[in-house]
C-alpha cells in the first residue's frame, strides 16, 4: 500500500473517531439520564467545579447584575416576595449548594419565557406570569428551572457543547486539507456531514435536559404539595400561539408539546391521585390574580410597546374578566385602540408554519405603521377597526364611569379620536387629561399634541 | 518547481487563498460602511448641537476552539469606551456637545430605568427594519414615534444616540485555525443611531465596523468612528 493511501486512511479514521467519540457518548446518555419510571437524585451530588465553569459562572453573575441595571427586572416588592415564597417552598429543606444563591426575578419582557441562571437566579417573564391561571402552574415553570440549577445542567451542557464545538473545528481543519482523489472526496463529504450530526446531538442532550427537568419538577411539585398535573396544563399554555410566532424549526431545543405531554402523563401515573386540601388552594384562579394583577397590568403596556396587540387584548381581556369595574378596562380599551385594523385571532392558515414564516419575513421588512396601512386598505382591516374603536371608546367611557375613574382614560380618548380626525374632541380630551394629571410623565407630549391640534385647520 | 497553472489546481491553492485573505483582512484599516441621514439632516433644516447617549449595548465573545464563550466585562469595558468615543469625536468634529444622561447607568428610580429600557428596546425592534433596507434613513421612514418626549430630557438635547456593537476576539489557537482553515477575524461591528429627541425619527444611521481584537484596538475603533460620522453636518460653533 503507497504512504498516500495509509495517510489517507489514518484521516478517515480520525474523522471517523472524532465524530463517533463525540457523537455516541451523548446519543447514548440520551437514555441513561432522564427514563420515565427512576429520575435521578435532585441534586448533582458528583459534580465538582473546573475553571470552565468558575469562568461561566462569573459571566452569569456579571449578566444578572447587568439585567438589574438596565431596567429589565421588574422592581415590584409584593411580585417578587410572591415568587420568593414560592421557589422556597419547592427547594428541599435544607439543601445548600456549591456556588448557588436563589433568587427569584420577573422579567419585563412580554414574551412568555422563563430561565435559569446556574448561580441559581431563576427569571419569570411578565410575558409568561400573565398568561398562567395559578400558582401551581407558576410552581411548575419554578421547579423545571430550579432542577436545571440543582442539577448542573448547564454547566453541563457547557461542557458537553466545547468537546463538539472542538471537534467541528479539527474536522474543518482536517476537510480543509483532505488529499486529492476518491479518498479527498470521502473525507471532504465525512467533514462536510459531521457538523450537521454534532449539531443534532447538542439539540438531542438540551432535549434530554428538559425532560429531566420536567420529570424532577414534578417530584418537587408534589413534594410541596402543588396538583402535579399542573406540570401538563402549562406545558398546553406555552403551546398557544397567539401571536403566530412558534415557528417550529427542524431541531429543537425543547421536546414537542406531544412528546412532553406523554412522558409527563406516563410519570404521573399514580402520583396524581393524591390531593391535599393545600393543593386545591394552590389552584385557586381568583388568588392568583389578586396577586397579579399589577404586574399584569405592567405586562399589557409592554406587549403593546412591543407591537404584540393580540395578547395586550387576551392578557387585559383576562383582567376584565377577573377585576370588571376597574382600571382593567382601561388597559382593555388601551389594547384594542392599538389592536386598530388587526383581527384579534389568527386564523388556522394564519398559524401554518409557512404562514408564520411569511409573516415574520414582512414583519421584518415593514413598521408597524405601514403594516396597519396596508390593512387599512382592505375591507377586513376596515372592519376590525371600525369594532375596535368602538369597542375602545366603550371601554374608555366605562372607565371613566368607575368607582375609581383613570385619568389616563381621558388621554387615551384624545388619542382615539385624533386617528379618528376627530380634532375638536380630541383637544377636548387631552386637556382634561392634562388637567387631572398635571405631573404626569407624558405631560409634554400630550402638550405637543396639543399644540399641533390647534395649529391644524378644523 | 511548481508552475503557475499546477498551482492554481493544486491541493494548497485554497488554504493559500484562505491564509490571504485573513492576513489583508487582520491588517485591513478600519473599514467604515455606509452613513445614511435623514433629509431634514442633509438638508441642514436640522441641527445637531446637544445629543445625550444611551448607554450602549456591546456584546463581545470569546471565540476559541472549543466554541464561543462570553465576556461581560470586557463587553461593558468596551461599551464605555465606544460611548466615550462617540461622544469625543463629535464634539471634536462636529461641535456637538454631549450631556448627561437621566437614569443611564443604573442609578435613578425604577420608573426611570423602565424608561430606558423601554427606550432601549424600542430602538432594538427598530433596528432589524432599519438594516433591512438602511437607505430608507434618506427618506425619513423610519420613526420610534413621539413617546420619545416621555423621556422628559432637558429642552436643549437635539438627538439621542442609541448603540450596538457585536464583536470577537479570537484566542491563539483560534487564529492559527483562522489563518490554516479560514473564518471570521476578530472584529467589532457597531450599529449607531441616531434619534430626534423631540419627534422619534431616526436622523442619522450608520455601521461602522473594524478588523481587530475589540478589547485593545482602540485607534482602530476611533478611525472607524470618525468615518462612520464622516457624512454628519458640524453645528455651528455658538
Amino acid at each position: 500500500m503507497s504512504t498516500l493511501k495509509i495517510k489517507s486512511l489514518i484521516v478517515i479514521a480520525l474523522c471517523a473517531w472524532l465524530t463517533l467519540g463525540s457523537v455516541a457518548p451523548a446519543a447514548l446518555g440520551q437514555k441513561k439520564t432522564a427514563p420515565v419510571e427512576a429520575t435521578p437524585p435532585p441534586v448533582r451530588e458528583e459534580f465538582k467545579f473546573g475553571k470552565v465553569d468558575l469562568e461561566m459562572l462569573e459571566q452569569v453573575n456579571l449578566l444578572d447584575r447587568r439585567f438589574e441595571r438596565d431596567g429589565m427586572v421588574l422592581e415590584d416588592e409584593a411580585t417578587n416576595a410572591y415568587l420568593f415564597k414560592i421557589g422556597h417552598g419547592l427547594i428541599p429543606a435544607g439543601l445548600t449548594l456549591e456556588n448557588v444563591t436563589w433568587k427569584f426575578r420577573v422579567l419585563r419582557d412580554p414574551q412568555p419565557n422563563a430561565f435559569a441562571l446556574p448561580n441559581g437566579s431563576i427569571y419569570v417573564t411578565t410575558g409568561l406570569m400573565s398568561l398562567i391561571d395559578n400558582e401551581s402552574e407558576l410552581a411548575a415553570i419554578i421547579a423545571h428551572e430550579l432542577t436545571h440549577v440543582m442539577r448542573r445542567h448547564t454547566y453541563e451542557q457547557n461542557r458537553s457543547n466545547r468537546k463538539k464545538f472542538l471537534t467541528m473545528n479539527v474536522m474543518a481543519a482536517v476537510g480543509a486539507y483532505a488529499p486529492g482523489g476518491i479518498v479527498g472526496a470521502a473525507i471532504q463529504v465525512v467533514t462536510a456531514i459531521a457538523p450537521f450530526i454534532i449539531i443534532a446531538t447538542m439539540f438531542g442532550y438540551s432535549r434530554d435536559l428538559e425532560r429531566e427537568a420536567d420529570l424532577k419538577g414534578i417530584d418537587m411539585m408534589i413534594s410541596a404539595e402543588y396538583p402535579p398535573e399542573e406540570m401538563v396544563s402549562v406545558m398546553k399554555l406555552l403551546d398557544r400561539d397567539i401571536e403566530g410566532e412558534n415557528i417550529r424549526l427542524f431541531y429543537n431545543d425543547h421536546p414537542a408539546l406531544q412528546e412532553r405531554i406523554n412522558y409527563l402523563s406516563s410519570y404521573l401515573g399514580a402520583r396524581a391521585d393524591k390531593v391535599t386540601p393545600q393543593m386545591e388552594l394552590n389552584r385557586e384562579k381568583a388568588a392568583y390574580f389578586r396577586a397579579m394583577e399589577p404586574m399584569m397590568r405592567h405586562d399589557v403596556q409592554l406587549q403593546i410597546n412591543a407591537g404584540r396587540f393580540r395578547s395586550a387584548v387576551y392578557i387585559a381581556q383576562r383582567l376584565v374578566d377577573f377585576h370588571p369595574d376597574s382600571e382593567n378596562l382601561f388597559w382593555l380599551a388601551e389594547a384594542y385602540r392599538t389592536l386598530g385594523p388587526r383581527a384579534t385571532q389568527l386564523t388556522e392558515k394564519e398559524l401554518t408554519n409557512g404562514a408564520k414564516k411569511d409573516a415574520a419575513k414582512k414583519q421584518e421588512k415593514r413598521t408597524d405603521e405601514e403594516i396597519e396601512r396596508e390593512l387599512l386598505a382592505t375591507f377586513a382591516g376596515q372592519e376590525n377597526w371600525k369594532g375596535h374603536q368602538q369597542k375602545s371608546e366603550e371601554l374608555y367611557r366605562s372607565a371613566l364611569a368607575t368607582d375609581k375613574p383613570v385619568a389616563v382614560a381621558h388621554r387615551g380618548l384624545g388619542m382615539l379620536y385624533e386617528k379618528l380626525d376627530r380634532k375638536i374632541e380630541a383637544l377636548a380630551e387631552y386637556e382634561k387629561y392634562l388637567e387631572l394629571a398635571p405631573a404626569a410623565t407624558d405631560h409634554e407630549r400630550i402638550q405637543r399634541r396639543i399644540e399641533n391640534l390647534r395649529r391644524t385647520p378644523q | 518547481m511548481t508552475s503557475p497553472a499546477s498551482f492554481a489546481y493544486s491541493k494548497y491553492r485554497k488554504p493559500f487563498i484562505v491564509f490571504i485573505a485573513a492576513m489583508l483582512l487582520a491588517l485591513a484599516p478600519a473599514v467604515a460602511r455606509a452613513q445614511f441621514l435623514h433629509p431634514k439632516v442633509a438638508k441642514k433644516e436640522t441641527t445637531i448641537r446637544n445629543i445625550i447617549i444611551l448607554p450602549a449595548k456591546v456584546n463581545v465573545v470569546r471565540d476559541s476552539m472549543k466554541g464561543p464563550e462570553g465576556m461581560a466585562a470586557e463587553s461593558e469595558d468596551v461599551s464605555g469606551r465606544v460611548e466615550k468615543a462617540v461622544s469625543a469625536i463629535l464634539e471634536k468634529q462636529k461641535n456637538v456637545k454631549t450631556l448627561n444622561t437621566p437614569g443611564a447607568a443604573g442609578e435613578g428610580d425604577a420608573q426611570q430605568r423602565y424608561s430606558i429600557a423601554d427606550f432601549q428596546t424600542k430602538f432594538d425592534d427598530l433596528l432589524p427594519r432599519i438594516m433591512k433596507k438602511r437607505s430608507d434613513v434618506k427618506k425619513g421612514r423610519f420613526t420610534i414615534g413621539d413617546e420619545v418626549l416621555n423621556l422628559n430630557l432637558d429642552k436643549s438635547v437635539d438627538a439621542i444616540v442609541f448603540i450596538r456593537a457585536q464583536g470577537q476576539k479570537l484566542t491563539g489557537g483560534k487564529t492559527a485555525f483562522v489563518m490554516l482553515v479560514g473564518g471570521a477575524p476578530a472584529y467589532l461591528k457597531m450599529q449607531i443611531g441616531m434619534i430626534d429627541a423631540h419627534t422619534g425619527e431616526v436622523l442619522l444611521y450608520t455601521d461602522p465596523m473594524f478588523a481587530g481584537d475589540p478589547t485593545t484596538a482602540v485607534d482602530r475603533l476611533r478611525k472607524a468612528l470618525e468615518q462612520g460620522f464622516k457624512k454628519l453636518p458640524a453645528a455651528s460653533v455658538q
